[in-house]
């Protein structure tokens, strides 16, 4: 069937598209109506949303930078004077009495300091800033071990107010080392706008460097997030595709695959984690092999490809034979003969470390070598087209596989991708270290995501097994089945769409359920560094001073169970719309 | 069970650490006389470390089978002694745990399913999935927080029961009291402190063994726990939070499961025929309903064990417990690779008795099962 000729199967499949979209509009309005009579499920969302808000505009509630620098080496004044461990609302976080401690050793130049606030960052530039501030009254002066001054030492300036003035008496006291000067300042400026007159910080309290708890937790939603949606999304790639090859194939490759998951059910998730994470622990940057990562694309486009080639272009005596295999091999066996020679060549080089790739000249000759066999596989999987068809009219196919709606359009993607690989592979032959570097820093809370990526696939995979296991029995899949189309097809178009229900519910879940492992990974400290503004960590922070100082663990906890019961809130609700009992 | 220890071995293979240099430690360096080699070498001779991959494997797999779990670096000891003596205190966190968690998700499930779409039955559904969201670690010490302080940080014991500071112990297994008539004769192992007074080769269960203390031990003690029931008091009263901590995540889930299995027997057709036969609701519910609806729950009993066991890595390092969970958390910070391959592999295992038990139990329960 030529081009032209489709044209009547074009406007039928414009028309069918534009029907779904109708239908799925008028899904959704149902869906909502069901989803709005549930009290619990809108205030899932309700949480989940309003954390979602506060993830973005933390910049704007918090009061400061959760990591800002403590101690400022650069500044010979230390200004100690921020409430260190205070209870939330406490009489100590009043911040128009601040106590700062001056050095008078090391001071020699001036004998003048400026009444500072807190570090604060700009919610425009998100740049560190500093107020000065306008001393009213000078309270107290202590020495370093507690006994008073005589307050006439220090003075305020008379033009300045923000300025302090030292007397010379004072600095050339050496038995002085640090004074602990205490003033009333006008609090006005440092206000954060919504907050009330006389508490600046101390909402949640602050923790043991003085730092605010409030702040912290609200960054902590960004991180906490990131984390679920990163690691949901992932897993359910993974066990997307693992799961319906499984479920559609079935016999060895789903026994072999099931096994698999078996493992990784009969060991605490945690615990698993736990390992996972000590071993990705001398692991600097998340690279990936050259070679693999060209091969993986590469092998997966071929082996989809081979089967739409047989789908549209092989004469019908061919296809039947292929449709009649029931083996998986026949359909992998072409680029699985080419991948491995590839495979062996690349491991059977005669370099040292058997995946580094050197850049040796036997690398050089080597890489040509792949991409000959390269070439070769792509000629083998693409025979049918360069047997069937001319190159005279190529301006013309290139404008046809460009238009979106012609089925034949994969194979042009698929070829452009081929030889967009084989590109770089040769572009990059040369490289030092012929990797590809994913995740330059590849910190600790990378790992904790990679970790529970390692050990969240296997839930998915069974889930989306038995999915594809119900699905695959249905009518349609059948009727797809007996006109010819390929499995890929198949998977594609008629059983993933059909499954995807469980698979949005446990999304929503997973995502809550990450959040709570993510937090218990930090929490036995294999997670955020310390100090870091994440939930878990913060409550691990908190610990030292657990349970005098309550606050420390109280509300970084809270933040984790609602945002967790947010989600698994909103799942549940999920599941009741998308449930076929409730769609009557 | 292959698969599992294709899997320890393989975690043990990436990571990073060279179990031999930890053991010789500064020492790596030095060359024995007598062979030629540094004592690295000879280390990694003697773990069998420069043998080809599938070979050490072997080795693995043989030394497992003969009992030889190979040896802890950071406890200098057998690993099989040290998930030895873990082992029972996470087991006994567990078991109590699900013995907590049951009764409450159970019964909270039926009353869900019975009094279906009632105000009951909202609250408790939240409160299922509130269970489930709660992370444990902060459950555990808000528990603390409630039960084990007195109530100037919060403590609620004081006012109610006029108890001081408290009136559940806030950490360990057995009251400090206990260890102190004769500190030297307590044989106390590096992970565990396992009580001098408790019969040895005991089950390790503080709650079983307390009773088996003979009274010539006892004699010994503070006068406060001379009795076997005081001993079992104290056990019980330190191992009820952390149970109960666990418990609570399982009743979360379990509740649910429960009251969706009896909400779907409550359609089955002998349920309306027990119905129509005139008998009573209550008995209709609890008899022919229930018994019915507890056969799927059986079914979860196996995961939940390993939820508890994976959960009490948490509370075992907040409670302070020597259990698998906190050797294993221990043994991952000094990258002690063989006690994680042991914590692995033990807490498989037990996973897989579970599940083996619980289809047992399926088939002697649910005659149905059985024909198949």
């Amino acid at each position: 069937m030529s081009w032209k000729e489709g044209e009547e199967d074009r406007e039928e499949s414009l028309r069918r598209i534009n029907e779904r979209l109708s239908q799925i509009r008028i899904d959704a309005s149902r869906s909502w109506k069901v989803f709005r009579r549930s009290i619990l499920a809108i205030t899932g969302l309700a949480m989940v949303v309003s954390v979602t808000l506060i993830s973005i505009f933390a910049d704007d509630i918090a009061v400061e930078h959760p990591s800002r620098d403590l101690l400022d080496t650069r500044d010979t004044w230390v200004n100690d004077y921020e409430p260190k461990r205070v209870a939330p609302f406490s009489e100590e976080c009043d911040w128009h009495k601040q106590t700062i401690s001056l050095t008078t050793l090391r001071r020699w130049d001036a004998n003048w300091t400026t009444a500072l606030s807190h570090e604060k960052v700009n919610p425009d530039d998100r740049t560190f800033y500093r107020d000065t501030l306008e001393v009213i009254e000078l309270v107290s002066l202590e020495d370093n071990l507690g006994y008073d001054i005589d307050l006439s030492l220090v003075s305020v300036d008379e033009d300045n107010s923000s300025l302090i003035w030292i007397s010379d008496q004072l600095i050339s006291n050496t038995s002085y080392t640090t004074i602990r000067l205490t003033y009333v300042f006008n609090n006005e400026e440092m206000h954060h706008s919504w907050l009330p007159d006389g508490y600046d910080v101390c909402i949640f309290g602050t923790n043991t460097e003085g730092q605010d708890l409030f702040s912290k937790v609200l960054y902590g939603s960004r991180v906490s997030l990131k984390i679920g949606f990163t690691v949901a999304s992932l897993t359910v790639i993974i066990g997307t595709v693992v799961g319906s090859v499984s479920g559609y194939y079935g016999g060895r490759v789903d026994e072999v695959m099931m096994r698999v998951t078996d493992v990784f059910f009969a060991v605490p998730g945690l615990i698993l984690a736990m390992a996972f994470v000590a071993a990705l622990q001398a692991v600097e940057s998340f690279t990936m092999p050259l070679w693999l990562a060209i091969l993986v694309p590469t092998s997966f486009l071929a082996i989809s490809a081979r089967s739409l080639v047989a789908d549209s272009i092989l004469p019908s005596s061919e296809k039947k034979s292929l449709a009649s295999s029931d083996s998986i091999y026949s359909y992998f066996k072409q680029p699985v003969i080419v991948l491995s020679v590839i495979m062996f060549l690349i491991l059977a080089g005669p370099w040292e470390g058997l995946f580094e790739v050197t850049d040796s000249w036997l690398w050089r000759v080597l890489s040509s070598l792949i991409i000959i066999f390269l070439v070769v596989g792509l000629v083998i999987a693409d025979r049918a087209i360069l047997d069937k068809s001319s190159f005279d009219d190529y301006l013309g196919r290139a404008r046809s596989a460009l238009d979106w709606r012609n089925p034949y359009r994969y194979l042009t993607l698929r070829t452009l991708a081929i030889f967009l690989s084989v590109a770089i592979l040769h572009r990059l032959s040369g490289d030092t270290d012929g990797e590809i570097t994913l995740i330059q820093d590849f910190d600790r809370l990378w790992k904790v995501q990679v970790a529970l990526v390692f050990t969240g696939w296997p839930g998915y995979a069974r889930l989306i097994r038995g999915q594809v296991l119900y699905v695959k029995e249905m009518a349609f899949v059948e009727a797809a089945r007996s006109v010819g189309a390929p499995p890929g097809r198949i998977m594609f178009r008629h059983i993933l769409p059909n499954a995807w229900a469980p698979l949005l519910v446990a999304f929503t879940l997973d995502i809550g359920g990450t959040i709570l492992s993510a937090s218990g990974l930090s929490f036995i400290g294999l997670g955020a560094e310390p100090y870091a503004a994440e939930w878990g960590r913060l409550v691990s922070d908190g610990r030292t001073y657990f349970p005098q100082d309550w606050w420390l663990i109280l509300f970084p906890g809270l933040a984790i169970a609602f945002t967790t019961l947010g989600f698994n809130l909103l799942g549940d609700g999920i599941r009741d719309v998308v449930d076929p009992k409730n769609r009557s | 069970m292959i698969g599992v220890t294709v899997f320890t071995f393989g975690i043990s293979q990436i990571i990073p650490a060279d179990p031999a240099a930890i053991l010789c430690g500064e020492r790596c360096g030095l060359v024995d006389p007598t062979t030629g080699m540094t004592l690295l070498e000879l280390q990694r001779e003697r773990l069998g470390l420069n043998k080809p991959i599938i070979e050490q494997f072997a080795i693995y797999l043989q030394n497992l089978l003969e009992g030889d779990w190979g040896e802890s670096t950071a406890y200098h000891r057998p690993t099989s002694e040290v998930v030895k003596d873990a082992a029972p205190i996470t087991l006994e966190m567990s078991f109590f745990a699900l013995f907590i968690g049951y009764p409450i998700g159970i019964t909270l499930g039926i009353l869900s399913a019975v009094w279906q779409d009632s105000v009951f039955d909202h609250i408790s559904r939240f409160m299922a999935i509130a269970f489930v969201s709660l992370p444990i670690f902060w459950l555990a010490m808000m528990l603390q927080l409630l039960f084990s302080t007195g109530p100037d940080v919060g403590g609620i014991c004081d006012p109610l029961f006029g108890t001081q500071g408290g009136c559940l112990p806030i950490y360990g297994r057995h009251d400090v009291a206990l260890t102190f008539p004769d500190y030297t004769s307590i044989t106390c192992s590096e992970i565990s402190c396992y009580p001098w007074y408790y019969p040895s080769g005991g089950t390790g269960f503080h709650l079983v063994d307390s009773w088996f203390v003979t009274d010539d031990a006892l004699s010994t003690l503070h006068p406060d726990y001379s009795t076997n029931r005081a001993l079992f008091n104290d056990s019980l009263s330190h191992l009820f939070l952390p149970s109960f901590t666990l418990g609570i995540a399982s009743a979360g889930s379990l509740l649910r499961y429960m009251r969706a299995s009896l909400l779907e027997v409550l359609n089955e057709d002998y349920v309306r025929t027990a119905r129509a036969k005139g008998v009573s609701e209550r008995r209709v519910i609890l008899v022919h309903a229930c018994r019915n609806a507890l056969v799927p729950i059986l079914t979860i009993l196996g995961f939940s064990i390993g939820g508890a066991i994976g959960g009490a890595v948490l509370t075992e390092s907040i409670f302070s417990f020597n259990g698998m969970g906190r050797v294993a958390v221990q043994a991952i910070t000094v990258l002690d690779f063989s006690v994680i391959m042991g914590v692995t592999l033990i807490t498989a295992v037990i996973f897989l008795i579970a599940n083996l038990i619980v289809d047992i139990l399926y088939a002697v329960i649910d005659p149905r099962v059985r024909l198949e």
